[in-house]
C-alpha cells in the first residue's frame, strides 16, 4: 500500500498507473470523496451561515420603498450607497471608531500579556495547592456579570485615578467615564482564557521544561523563550476572541462611560432604535461598516494564525 | 518672571475662554515654573467663574431629540449663567440601568427624562430627589392637568415635572374600507364610538388568507400598536388599583372583560395564523415603521397614539384615513381611552441643583411644552397650553387634544409601576395567543405583583 | 520533540502524582524545591490573584451580603436574613425563568459542540480555498449581536422571512419562531450555533495540534475514515471538548443579550430566562438584594452542574503530556 500523502491543492498531479483500470477507479474516487464530496458540503454550510451576512449587506443597500416590499427582494434593485453615508452621519462615526479601536487594542494587549503568564503558572510550575487554586479560577467562570455590576461600578466610582499634572503624578476623580474599567480588569486575566491557555499549555511534554530547568534555565525565560513560542496558536485564538469581545461589546461601554465624545460603536448603532421605530436600512449600513474592519483583519491574520497552528502542530 | 504672554492666558482662563488643560499646556510652553502654574490654577477653580453647567440626560432618539435639543439651545441662549448640556443615553421607558449606577457612584446627571409611570418607582427606590423644597409653596396642581400631575407624585410629595403626554385613539383606512364595500361614515366620529362587536363585524369582511392559508390581510389585529392590557382593560370600565385596599387589581371585572374580548377576537380567527400575521416582533417590539401593517394597508384598522400621525405623514402621505374613538362594550357606554407620557427629574447627588432646577421650570414649563407640542406631535400637560388653540393647528393633534385627553384614563402611579406592566405584558401574551384563559392570566399577575407593592402600603393618595 | 506522543496519560481532576508533592508522613513540610516552586508559581499567577481579590471577591462578599437584605439599590439595606431565599422558593416566575434556562442550556449546549465539531473539521479540510470557508464560517460570530438579533428577526419572519419561505416549499409548516412560545427557546437555540465558529476556531486549533504520525499509523493499519475519527480525533480533542462544555455551559446558563434585544422574556415568559429576571429585578424593580440572592442561587446551580462535568470527564478526557 502507497503511504498516502496530504493532498495540498487540487493541481496534485494524480499518481496513477493509466493502464490499469481499477486504479484509475479508486483514484477516481479518492478524488471524489477529498474534493467534490467536502466541497459540496462546505458550500451549502457556507451559504447558510453567509446568510446573515448578507441580508445585512442587502438591506444595507436598500431604499426605504424597497424595504416596503413585499415578499421581499433578494437583492437590492436599485443600490442606495448614500445609506452609508447617512449612517456615518447619524452619529460620530468615525469618533467612536477611533474610541472602540483604543479599546480593543488596550483589550488584546493586556490579555495577551497576563493570560499566558497566568496559565504558565497553572500549568508549568507544580507549586503545591495548584490545582486547588485552579478550581478556584473555574469556579470563577460562573458567576453571573449582571450582578456584579454595581459592586463594580461601586470600586470604579471609588477609585482615583492617576494623572500627570505639572509634570507630577497625582490621584484626581474616580474611573467613571474613562476607558479604564474597561481596560484595566484585561491586564488582570480571564478565567476562560486562563483555562483555554492552560489547556495548551498542558500538552507541551514537560521534558522540554525539564531539561531547560537542568541547564540552569530561570522559570521566566523557560516561558518567554520555550514555552511561549509553542502557545502562539493558543495566543492568537485569545487575542481574536478579546479583541472582539472588546470591539462587539455593549454593556460595560453603556454603564461607564457618560460623554457622547467617549462613546462606542456599539453603543452609536442602539441609536438607529428609537421608542417606536428602528432605522433599518442606516442600522444595517453602520453595521456593515463596523464588521468589514473585522472581517478584512481576520483574512489577513488567518495566515499568520495558521502558520501559528502549523507550527504548534510540530511534536 | 511673569510675561505679558503669560498674564493674557491668566486672563483668558479666568475668562473661560481656554480651558485648564489649555492653559497649563501654553504656560509650560512659555517656561512658566510649575509652581506657579499650579498656583494659578488653584486660585481659579474650575467653575468658579462663567456658566454652572448642567447635564440632562435623555433616552429618546430622533425624531424626539431635534426637539428637546432645540430647547436646551433656547433656554441657553436665554440664560449666560446656566449652560445646559444634552446627551444621549442609552435606555427605554423601564430601564434605567444607567441612571441607577450613575447615581450611586455620584457621577449622575442633573436633569433625567423619566417615563412618568415609573416616577413613583424610582422615588420609593430613592433615586430622585424630593421637589417639594424648590416647588414651595407654589400650587402646581393646578398648573398640570390632574393625571400627570398625580403621576409626578409619590407618598404625597412631588419627584417630578410633568411633560409631554399622549392619548389613544382608532385610525382606519377609509380606501381600505370602501375597497371591502364598508361606507367609513359608519364610523365618523360624529356618530360616535362604534361597538366592538360593530368593529369585529366589519374588520372580518377584509381578512384575506394566501394560497397557502396564512393571511394576507387582516381587518383587525387587537394587539398590534397600542393595543395593550391598559387599553382594552380601561375601554371595557377596568380599573387596575383598589387605592382602599391597597391592591393592584388585574383580576378586576373589567379588565377581565377586555382581555377576554380580545382572547375571543382572536380565537374566531386562530390565534397563532393572527399572530404570525402580526410579524415576528411580540408586543412592545418596535417595528420598523415602514413595514408597519396600516402603513402598508394589510390592516384597516389600529390603536395607536397621536405620534403615528407623523408616521403617517412620512411613510404614507397618499393615504385616506379617518381617526375615531376607542370602541365601547355596548351602545351607548362611554369611550375611554388612556395616555401616558414623561416628564424631568432630578437625581439624588446632583452637583448643581440651582442650575437644574432653573432648567427643570423652563423645560417642564410653558417655553419648553410650547416648543415640544409644536415640534412633534405630543400633547403639552399644561392646562392653558391645552387650550391654546395656535398650538394645534392640525385638525387631527387638536382631535386628540380636545376629544381624547380630557376623559383619559392613567396607569395607577405606584411604586411597583414597572413590574405591574411586564407582568401584565407577560399575561396579555398568554391572553391573545390563546394559551391561558384571561381569568387565570390575570390572577398570575396579581400573585407575582402585590407581594412586591404589599412592603409599601398604605399608599398616600396625592 | 519527536517522542510527544508516548507521553503517559493524566486526567485534570486527579492530584498530580509527582514526586514533588507533599510525603503524606509531613503534609506540611515543604522540600526546598517545592518551597521555590511555591514562591515562583505564585508570582506568575499573581496577576489573577489581585484581580480575583479587586475585581471578583469583593464584589461576590458585597453580593452575599445585599441578598441577605431589602435593598434598592439606594439608602441602606435592611437586613431580612433568609428572606430573599425563601421568597424565591415561593416565586413562580424564578422556577420558570430556570426551567426556561435548564431548556435552553440542556439543548444549546451539546448540539454547540456538535457544530462546533463539524465546522472545525469543515475547516480543516486540506483544499486550496479553505481560508475562505474559515472566514465565512466565523462570520456570523463578528456581527455585533444587537445587529444579528434583528437580521435573525427579518430572516425568521413568519410571514415573509427567507427560513419561512424554505420551510414552506418542502412542504413543512410555517413556524412563528419568536411569536410562538413553544418555538422561541428553541429559536434561541438555533440562533446560538450561528457563533459556533467561535469555539471551531478553538477545535481548528486542537485538530492541527493532533500529530499527524497518529493518522499515518492509523492508515497503515488499513482504518477508515470514521474509525480513526472516533479512535484519534476524538480522544485528542477530549480536553479541547471538555473545555467548550464548561464555557458553553456557563455561557448557556447566563444566556441574557439575545433574550434582552428580541423578545424582552415573551411571549408568556417562554424567553424569561433566569438572568433576564435577575437583570430585572436589579435594574426594573429595584430588588438587588432580591437580584443578588438569584445570583448566588444561580452560582451554586452551576457550580454543582460543572463539577458534575468535571466528574463525568474523568472517564472520557484523555490528556497528553501533562
Amino acid at each position: 500500500m502507497a503511504r498516502e500523502q496530504p493532498v495540498m491543492s487540487a493541481a496534485t498531479p494524480p499518481f496513477v498507473a493509466p493502464r490499469i483500470a481499477a486504479a484509475r477507479w479508486a483514484w477516481l474516487s479518492r478524488q471524489l470523496q477529498r474534493q467534490v464530496v467536502p466541497r459540496i458540503v462546505l458550500l451549502l454550510v457556507c451559504a447558510l451561515f453567509l446568510l446573515p451576512f448578507y441580508w445585512m449587506v442587502n438591506t444595507a443597500l436598500k431604499s426605504h420603498q424597497e424595504l416596503l416590499a413585499y415578499p421581499p427582494t433578494l437583492w437590492p434593485h436599485e443600490l442606495i450607497w448614500s445609506n452609508f453615508q447617512d449612517a456615518v452621519d447619524y452619529f460620530p462615526f468615525w469618533r467612536y471608531l477611533g474610541n472602540t479601536s483604543v479599546i480593543t487594542a488596550l483589550t488584546i494587549l493586556g490579555s495577551v500579556i497576563s493570560n499566558p503568564i497566568i496559565a504558565y503558572g497553572f500549568s508549568r510550575i507544580d507549586w503545591p495547592g495548584r490545582d486547588k487554586v485552579f478550581y478556584v479560577v473555574l469556579a470563577t467562570v460562573f458567576i453571573p456579570f449582571p450582578v456584579l455590576i454595581v459592586a463594580l461600578f461601586d470600586i470604579f466610582a471609588r477609585t482615583p485615578r492617576p494623572v500627570i499634572e505639572a509634570g507630577r503624578l497625582a490621584w484626581e476623580g474616580n474611573w467613571i467615564n474613562t476607558y479604564l474599567p474597561l481596560v484595566v480588569p484585561m491586564f488582570f486575566s480571564n478565567a476562560f482564557w486562563i483555562f483555554l491557555m492552560r489547556q495548551f499549555l498542558m500538552q507541551i511534554p514537560t521534558e522540554i521544561s525539564d531539561a531547560a530547568r537542568i541547564d540552569g534555565a530561570s522559570e521566566f525565560r523557560i516561558f518567554a523563550e520555550i514555552i511561549l513560542p509553542q502557545a502562539l496558536p493558543a495566543i492568537g485564538v485569545i487575542s481574536i476572541f478579546a479583541g472582539l469581545h472588546a470591539w462587539n461589546d455593549f454593556l460595560g461601554p453603556l454603564i461607564y462611560l457618560q460623554d457622547e465624545a467617549k462613546y462606542t460603536l456599539s453603543i452609536g448603532l442602539t441609536f438607529f432604535k428609537s421608542q417606536r421605530e428602528i432605522q433599518f436600512s442606516l442600522l444595517m449600513a453602520a453595521s456593515t461598516l463596523i464588521v468589514l474592519p473585522v472581517v478584512a483583519l481576520f483574512l489577513a491574520f488567518q495566515r499568520a494564525f495558521v502558520e501559528g497552528i502549523s507550527l504548534g502542530s510540530i511534536k | 518672571m511673569k510675561s505679558p504672554a503669560y498674564s493674557e492666558l491668566v486672563r483668558k482662563m479666568r475668562g473661560g475662554r481656554i480651558t485648564r488643560r489649555q492653559f497649563m499646556q501654553s504656560a509650560s510652553l512659555l517656561g512658566v515654573s510649575a509652581t506657579s502654574i499650579s498656583s494659578a490654577l488653584r486660585a481659579n477653580p474650575a467653575r468658579a467663574q462663567g456658566a454652572s453647567e448642567v447635564t440632562f440626560w435623555t433616552t429618546h432618539t430622533e425624531p424626539d431629540l431635534t426637539p428637546l435639543q432645540s430647547i436646551v439651545d433656547a433656554f441657553n441662549a436665554e440664560n449666560s449663567d446656566v449652560q445646559v448640556k444634552l446627551v444621549q443615553v442609552v435606555g427605554d421607558e423601564t430601564d434605567t440601568t444607567k441612571l441607577m449606577t450613575a447615581v450611586r457612584g455620584g457621577t449622575g446627571p442633573d436633569v433625567y427624562m423619566l417615563d412618568r409611570f415609573i416616577v413613583a418607582q424610582r422615588a420609593a427606590e430613592g433615586v430622585l430627589q424630593d421637589l417639594s423644597e424648590f416647588i414651595g409653596s407654589e400650587d402646581l396642581s393646578k398648573t398640570y392637568i390632574p393625571f400627570a400631575w398625580a403621576e409626578a407624585n409619590f407618598q404625597g410629595a412631588p419627584y417630578a415635572l410633568p411633560f409631554d403626554t399622549d392619548a389613544r385613539a382608532l385610525f382606519y383606512n377609509i380606501g381600505l374600507l370602501k375597497e371591502a364595500g364598508v361606507d367609513p361614515a359608519e364610523l365618523d366620529v360624529a356618530n360616535g364610538p362604534v361597538t366592538f362587536a360593530k368593529l369585529a363585524e366589519i374588520a372580518n369582511q377584509l381578512n384575506e388568507t394566501d394560497q397557502d392559508g396564512n393571511f394576507s390581510r387582516v381587518g383587525f389585529v387587537p394587539h398590534i400598536n397600542q393595543g395593550w392590557h391598559y387599553t382594552y382593560g380601561f375601554a371595557f370600565g377596568g380599573t387596575f388599583f383598589d387605592a382602599s385596599s391597597c391592591q393592584v387589581t388585574p383580576d378586576q371585572a373589567g379588565v377581565v372583560a377586555g382581555s377576554q374580548w380580545v382572547y375571543d377576537y382572536a380565537k374566531a380567527l386562530d390565534a397563532q395564523k393572527l399572530n404570525a400575521f402580526a410579524g415576528p416582533f411580540v408586543v412592545g417590539q418596535e417595528v420598523p415603521e415602514e413595514q408597519d401593517l396600516f402603513v402598508t394597508n394589510r390592516v384597516a384598522f389600529v390603536v395607536t397614539g397621536d405620534w403615528f400621525l407623523n408616521t403617517l405623514a412620512k411613510f404614507a402621505p397618499d393615504t385616506e384615513y379617518g381617526l375615531t374613538l376607542i370602541p365601547v362594550p355596548a351602545e351607548g357606554d362611554e369611550s375611554v381611552t388612556w395616555a401616558g407620557g414623561w416628564s424631568m427629574v432630578i437625581p439624588q447627588g446632583t452637583k448643581n441643583p440651582e442650575g437644574a432646577w432653573r432648567f427643570l421650570q423652563y423645560i417642564a414649563g410653558e417655553p419648553g411644552q410650547r416648543a415640544y407640542t409644536t415640534q412633534s406631535a405630543h400633547l403639552p400637560t399644561i392646562n392653558t397650553l391645552l387650550k391654546d388653540a395656535s398650538l394645534f393647528e392640525d385638525e387631527q393633534h387638536r382631535f386628540f387634544a380636545e376629544q381624547l385627553l380630557p376623559t383619559a384614563k392613567s396607569r395607577p402611579p405606584l411604586p411597583v409601576g414597572a413590574r405591574y406592566w411586564d407582568e401584565l405584558t407577560s399575561a396579555w401574551q398568554k391572553i391573545y395567543l390563546n394559551e391561558e384563559e384571561p381569568a387565570a392570566a390575570l390572577a398570575t399577575v396579581k400573585e407575582r405583583v402585590q407581594p412586591d407593592l404589599q412592603g409599601f402600603c398604605p399608599l398616600e393618595a396625592s | 520533540m519527536e517522542g510527544g506522543v508516548a507521553s503517559r496519560h493524566d486526567r485534570v481532576s486527579e492530584p498530580t502524582h509527582h514526586p514533588m508533592t507533599p510525603s503524606p508522613h509531613h503534609p506540611f513540610r515543604l522540600s526546598r524545591k517545592q518551597r521555590r516552586n511555591l514562591v515562583v508559581g505564585l508570582l506568575f499567577v499573581s496577576p489573577w490573584i489581585v484581580g480575583f481579590l479587586a475585581f471578583l471577591v469583593y464584589p461576590i462578599i458585597y453580593t452575599l451580603r445585599i441578598s441577605f437584605t431589602k435593598y434598592s439599590g439606594f439608602g441602606v439595606p435592611q437586613w431580612i436574613g433568609l428572606g430573599n431565599y425563601q421568597a424565591l422558593l415561593d416565586d413562580e416566575l424564578f422556577w420558570t425563568s430556570l426551567y426556561n434556562t435548564l431548556y435552553y442550556t440542556a439543548l444549546a449546549v451539546p448540539l454547540g459542540v456538535v457544530v462546533a465539531m463539524g465546522l472545525a473539521l469543515a475547516m480543516n479540510q486540506p483544499l486550496p480555498e479553505t481560508p475562505i470557508y474559515r472566514a465565512i464560517l466565523y462570520l456570523p460570530s463578528v456581527i455585533p449581536l444587537f445587529a444579528l438579533s434583528f437580521i435573525f428577526l427579518i430572516l425568521m419572519d413568519p410571514t415573509k422571512g427567507i427560513f419561512n419561505q424554505v420551510l414552506l416549499r418542502v412542504g413543512l409548516p410555517n413556524v412563528n419562531w419568536f411569536g410562538d412560545p413553544a418555538w422561541t427557546k428553541l429559536a434561541f437555540v438555533f440562533l446560538a450555533q450561528f457563533g459556533a465558529g467561535q469555539v471551531a476556531l478553538i477545535f481548528l486549533a486542537g485538530l492541527k495540534g493532533i500529530p499527524s504520525t497518529l493518522y499515518e499509523a492509523a492508515m497503515l493499519d488499513g482504518a477508515g475514515v470514521l474509525s480513526r475519527f472516533r479512535n484519534i480525533t476524538l480522544p485528542m480533542m477530549t480536553p479541547i471538548i471538555l473545555y467548550d462544555l464548561i464555557l458553553g455551559l456557563s455561557l448557556g446558563l447566563q444566556v441574557f443579550t439575545q433574550a434582552y434585544v428580541v423578545t424582552q422574556g415573551g411571549p408568556a415568559d417562554s424567553s424569561r430566562f433566569y438572568v433576564l429576571y435577575l437583570y430585572d429585578n436589579a435594574f426594573r424593580y429595584g430588588k438587588m438584594g432580591y437580584a443578588s440572592a438569584m445570583a448566588w442561587v444561580l452560582f451554586l446551580i452551576t457550580f454543582v452542574l460543572a463539577m458534575l462535568v468535571f466528574r463525568w470527564s474523568r472517564r472520557w478526557v484523555y490528556y497528553e503530556g501533562a
